[in-house]
């Protein structure tokens, strides 16, 4: 077990350094845009490569930072019934759902568009429009991305395993300051 | 028992749905093992071909290249910027003392703020909540009701969703096949209609 813990923690970090990379991508994505409108609009140059540049980027920042988004526990759930559930039986929740949904279709996924990736990789693919970009960067973001998720997947299965089993505390505790104390507080302060 | 499955698959579909959804596992994640999961089933009662699951990496690239969706990094950037500014709880604190002097001042600002943020930015509703919720202590401290301070934070954050421009409304756009510009000029009056009921 301590094995894996530490292959979880290996994971963590490998997601965290990449995704707080990737989430850079926005500003220079943004930046980029607003040049390509500018310079369009303003000074009639426009360039397929640049806006090809545009949903390379945003591709890259959802597919590089999913992995990073399941590590943080942001996916958007429905916690209607599960709310009131203790936090062992969530953990369950947890672990059969990343068992049969989350990392088979990562698995699926990945193992799809691998050939993808390679085929454009060895044909040189370029896109359609005069002046666009090479395709095999955006074709690799696909396995990538998806690998990134299915590391974290394996990540926060261990993570729930040796909850249960008592071993580290609470991997989904946030640490904000919860409203009740915050109310608390601010009465205090009064 | 096939020839049930093979009737009723559509609306099996949707039942399983429900049931994984409510189950509480990430919403994005068990909407992809439900298709998969019948996409197999399909296979096996000669409903589809295996062919169709090589074109499942195409639609993942369809949603990267799409020209529409290029918008919520801009979005998500906006949000960002308000709130790492602190800019909305500036908003607040300026529309609470315009409001100052009228009954329930405090509520009316929630609202209205709501709606300019919804206006300005169109993120999700949980931010638009998460600053409201900051004047939630201030309300209780001045005697509102629990139940209408809460209510009216959870109300006004759901203004984001409706006004322009809105994140919401240009994925339904894409997923329609309409225009961006038609489903905002559909949704602009609806959304002042329901800012001014919030108020009333």
């Amino acid at each position: 077990m301590n094995f894996l813990l530490s292959v979880s923690r290996l994971i963590d970090a490998a997601n965290e350094r990449i995704g707080r990379i990737a989430y850079w991508l926005v500003l220079i994505m943004v930046l980029v845009s607003s040049g390509n409108a500018i310079s369009r609009y303003a000074l009639s140059i426009a360039s397929n490569a640049w806006l090809e540049l545009q949903w390379y980027l945003f591709a890259a920042v959802f597919l590089l930072c999913s992995g990073y988004t399941l590590r943080h526990n942001e996916h958007i759930r429905i916690d209607v019934i599960s709310g009131h559930l203790s936090r062992r039986a969530q953990m369950w929740i947890d672990i059969v759902g990343t068992v049969l949904f989350l990392l088979p279709m990562t698995a699926f996924i990945t193992w799809l568009s691998w050939p993808i990736f390679m085929n454009a990789w060895n044909s040189n693919e370029i896109s359609g429009s005069a002046g666009g970009l090479i395709r095999w960067p955006a074709r690799l973001l696909v396995p990538v991305g998806f690998l990134l998720l299915s590391l974290q997947g394996v990540s926060e299965l261990i993570k729930r395993v040796a909850f249960l089993k008592g071993l580290i505390p609470d991997p989904l505790e946030k640490h904000e300051v919860p409203l009740e104390l915050a109310i608390a507080r601010d009465e205090a302060a009064k | 028992m096939t020839q049930f499955l093979i009737a009723n698959m559509a609306p099996l579909m949707f039942a399983a749905l429900v049931v994984f959804l409510l189950f509480g596992y990430p919403v994005s994640f068990a909407l992809a093992a439900i298709g998969l999961s019948f996409g197999f089933l399909g296979i096996e009662l000669g409903l589809l071909t295996p062919a169709l699951f090589g074109a499942l990496p195409e639609r993942i690239f369809g949603i990267m290249s799409n020209d529409t969706l290029l918008a919520v990094p801009f979005f998500t950037f906006m949000g960002l910027i308000l709130e790492r500014s602190g800019m909305a709880e500036d908003l607040l604190d300026t529309i609470g003392q315009l409001f100052g002097p009228i009954r329930g001042g405090l509520a009316y600002a929630v609202i209205f703020v709501g709606a300019l943020l919804a206006a300005t930015t169109g993120v999700v509703a949980a931010s638009v909540i998460s600053m409201g919720l900051i004047s939630l202590p201030i309300m209780l401290r001045y005697g509102y009701d629990r139940r209408l301070a809460s209510g009216v934070i959870a109300a006004s954050g759901t203004l984001a969703q409706i006004i322009p421009p809105s994140l919401v409304l240009i994925v339904l756009a894409d997923q329609l096949g309409r225009s961006v510009g038609d489903m905002y000029a559909g949704a602009i009056f609806p959304g002042l209609v329901l800012t001014v009921l919030y108020a009333i």
